[in-house]
């Protein structure tokens, strides 16, 4: 724990990057997906010599550069702001491994901005080949920054073992590319590309639904059909590259799909069955919707069913995400570093030298009055100072291990999970996540628990605070 | 590759000639839906139904392994826990029957707004306060079946209020409790209502409604009404309204499909007659706004005088609003039109700061 914790009342830190990520995912993978529609809508208009489609392409992009332009990049900034604070270890170690990466993603950033910036200006002022081309070149740049976050990304489920390997030796450098193009690279580029390309159709539909269908049905429906029909190769590839994006998680990581929710009162609601039902649901429906709202009815298609299809790929993105988050449990880096910050490899020595042996956030004075507590053994406990130590110990294992997932009285919150649990019993659930076997309930889902007995004595004490407050 | 339509059109054909569908399409076909600005409200009552739906199929597959008396907790305990997609089932079940009053209360409202009372559509009004009044009765009769301590105390509490009324708690305690307390008989009674004297009740009553309908089809908003018949947009119902209509079905068992999976219905610990009854009790929130409308009266008249007035003035507001056809009946707006409408925004808004009061009211 080198950092501070981020402490966010209720929602808490993850359900922030959650929250913030949940429309940035969206907006992103449109501004891919529209950066291929735009120049690709604006040639066909040009070859046909329609006027009114190419009047409509202009109207969609502005749409397109207010919302990505602000909307995304703001988002972006805020993922940027939350991860930061929410996970710094593992943000930082995102940060050293794949500095090139980054110094890359933020130069195509700034091209992919400038150049939609120049499309949108240049409607009417340069030739239509030219602007054509201006399109293209932005649709390409952004598409590259897909490129390069998606390595990065997969990284966290997938580093590879060739990674594995040399994490951790200062060697990581030289095995850059392997890190880079990692087993799930080349399956989620393919499922990423095909979501732009559903949301390029489905974010046209937002503005071809404003068209007044009685002055102009013609436009209206040529649009509309044109736009739905982006939704096909996405919904006809989308299972395959699924099936090939599973195929290359560990089997110890897609386990986790199968697994119930007995320990957290869900029954035997495995993660499949949740994926199958909302993910499959959602993108069934969005395809039917799109189909009988807009292909089969285009003068009757209304920005509210517009927005309804947006809110169905939202749900579906969302849906998606969820599973591949889940996916890493309890992992932030899988077999790297969990979710709380701790590495695996610092497991052994943080059970034997102390959890927060290495921490800045103990005063020296505490260290010298804890070090002389466990030199006393079980007689410690009659000291004077026993109980206010130990509890400002536990309450540091706490930040550390427990906060970055769990809120006092909010999201997943540690007063409702620990309530009606008596000294023994947290003492029990403690050494069922210190000793961490493949058979126990949390093995899948929650790090372990690391720290010397006296830490987490410190801690079970802490948590009987929480359990039962003093009134 | 086989030519599908020529099959279709082969079946059509084959079934067409015995049962003599043709003018039943034509007669759809011919059938419009008007299209203006507030169109979006006709798709509450189909929304309704079709949750309807999904309550009856998965109410069918929780029967078969529910068991009422003395095991109901054993076995909705088993039904989440251990048998595979019980808790999907459930959950869909608990989450749609909630949704469902929720559309059904859209619904009316909407109805309300856009004065579909009245004349010719009277009895399709009263038939869907009859439906809504059956529904409510649905979602109490089935809150008690797990058993749980929530719904074991909060059916408690239910039936002690209509008790207060003098010579009505002998009634409650030997028809609707079968005793002095909420037993494993009252149980039993409370899951007969629930899947055969309700559905009995419901499903000719649904009919009818659905019947109105076809009959007197969507009525026009007093705003549309005022325009000129050439003015006027609509549309077939067969099948750009039945596609859309279909369409909205879809998201609705979507959002009720995600409520499912990310917001899986809860089973309580067992309900303990002997032990006091839990902190911050409460009814389910279609029945909040009565509650709560109890409680604030009860601050101004404490004691049974305070509780009887209570159900005295929510039986005249509900006794005013099925009554509203019958004293509104200016179809081109006017002055005790407008009145009425106020009355309705009044309703609404006593009903939804009711109920959210009475979530802060908790104690």
């Amino acid at each position: 724990m080198n950092y501070p914790v981020w402490e966010v009342p209720i929602i808490g830190s993850q359900l922030v990057i959650a929250i913030i990520a949940i429309f940035h995912v969206l907006i992103s993978h449109f501004a891919i997906g529209g950066g291929l529609y735009l120049p690709y809508a604006e040639m066909l208009a040009a070859r046909r010599g329609d006027r009114e489609w190419r009047a409509v392409i202009k109207k969609h992009s502005k749409f397109f550069l207010i919302l990505t332009g602000v909307f995304g990049t703001v988002t972006g900034v805020g993922i940027w702001f939350s991860i930061g604070l929410a996970n710094p270890e593992a943000t930082s170690t995102l940060i050293h491994y794949f500095v090139f990466a980054w110094a890359m993603e933020w130069v195509i950033f700034l091209v992919e901005l400038t150049t939609i910036a120049i499309y949108y200006y240049t409607w009417d002022r340069v030739s239509d080949a030219l602007h054509i081309a201006i399109g293209w070149l932005y649709g390409i740049v952004a598409w590259l920054t897909l490129v390069l976050i998606n390595g990065i990304l997969c990284f966290m489920l997938t580093p590879g073992t060739t990674w594995l390997a040399v994490a951790g030796s200062g060697q990581e450098i030289h095995v850059f590319w392997h890190a880079f193009f990692n087993p799930t690279y080349w399956p989620s580029l393919l499922i990423r590309t095909l979501i732009c390309i559903c949301l390029g159709g489905v974010f046209a539909l937002v503005t071809a639904s404003r068209i007044d269908g009685a002055a102009q049905p013609r436009l209206k429906t040529d649009l509309i059909r044109w736009s739905a029909r982006w939704l096909v190769p996405t919904f006809i590839l989308l299972p395959f590259a699924g099936a090939w994006y599973l195929w290359q998680v560990p089997a110890v990581q897609r386990h986790i799909l199968e697994l119930g929710f007995s320990t957290i009162g869900q029954g035997v609601f495995s993660v499949v069955t949740r994926m199958s039902l909302t993910l499959v649901l959602s993108v069934a429906t969005l395809l039917v919707i799109v189909y009988l709202l807009a292909y089969r009815n285009p003068l009757d298609f209304k920005l509210g069913a517009a927005i309804t299809i947006v809110v169905l790929a939202q749900a579906a993105i969302m849906s998606t995400e969820m599973v591949r988050e889940m996916l890493r449990k309890p992992f932030v880096i899988t077999q790297h570093m969990f979710s709380n910050g701790v590495r695996l490899r610092e497991v052994a020595a943080d059970n034997t030298a102390g959890y927060l042996a290495r921490s800045p956030w103990v005063r020296a004075a505490e260290r010298t009055a804890w070090a002389a507590l466990d030199a006393q053994g079980t007689a410690a406990t009659n000291a004077p100072d026993y109980k206010p130590q130990m509890l400002a110990r536990g309450e540091l294992m706490f930040r550390g291990q427990c906060m970055a997932c769990h809120t006092m009285n909010g999201y997943r919150a540690m007063r409702t999970l620990l309530a009606g649990r008596d000294h023994a019993g947290l003492g029990n659930l403690l050494k069922l996540l210190h000793e961490n076997k493949d058979d126990s309930p949390y093995h899948a889902f929650m790090p372990p628990l690391v720290g010397t007995t006296n830490e987490i004595a410190a801690l079970n004490l802490y948590l009987d605070t929480l359990a039962a407050p003093a009134k | 590759m086989p030519d599908l339509k020529k099959i279709g059109q082969a079946v059509y054909g084959w079934v067409n000639e015995r049962l003599d569908l043709d003018p039943v399409i034509e007669h759809a076909r011919a059938k419009t839906v008007p299209v203006h600005k507030h169109t979006f409200w006709y798709y509450w009552g189909g929304i309704s139904l079709c949750l309807f739906l999904v309550q009856v199929v998965t109410g069918i597959l929780l029967m078969i392994y529910y068991r009422p008396g003395p095991d109901a907790y054993a076995s909705v305990r088993e039904i989440t826990y251990e048998i595979h997609f019980g808790w999907l089932i459930r959950s869909l079940h608990a989450w749609s029957a909630n949704l469902m009053v929720a559309a059904v209360l859209v619904h009316m409202f909407s109805v309300f707004f856009m004065k579909a009372y009245q004349k010719p559509r009277e009895f399709g009004w009263w038939t869907g306060l009859g439906l809504l009044a059956l529904c409510m009765v649905f979602g109490f009769s089935g809150y008690l079946l797990p058993m749980d301590e929530l719904s074991f105390f909060a059916t408690k509490v239910g039936l002690s209020i209509p008790g207060i009324i003098p010579g009505v708690e002998p009634i409650i305690s030997k028809i609707v409790r079968a005793g002095p307390e909420v037993n494993e008989f009252t149980l039993q009674r409370f899951f007969t209502l629930h899947v055969v004297v309700l559905p009995l009740l419901f499903i000719p009553l649904l009919a009818f409604h659905l019947f109105l309908i076809q009959k007197h089809g969507n009525a026009l908003p007093p705003a549309e009404r005022l325009k000129p018949a050439a003015g006027r947009k609509t549309i077939p119902f067969f099948p750009n309204f039945m596609l859309k209509d279909l369409a909205v079905w879809l998201i609705a068992i979507n959002v009720l499909a995600l409520l499912a999976a990310f917001y899986p219905w809860q089973l309580g610990p067992q309900a303990d007659p002997i032990k006091p009854a839990p902190i911050g009790i409460h009814p389910e929130w279609y029945f909040m706004s009565q509650f709560e409308l109890l409680k604030v009266v009860g601050r101004f008249l404490p004691g049974v005088s305070g509780e009887v007035a209570g159900i005295g003035l929510f039986t005249i507001g509900m006794v005013l609003w099925a009554l509203v056809p019958l004293f509104d009946l200016e179809t081109t707006g006017g002055r005790r039109g407008r009145a009425i409408t106020y009355f309705g925004l009044f309703m609404l808004a006593g009903l939804v700061a009711l109920t959210i009061f009475g979530y802060f009211d908790l104690k």
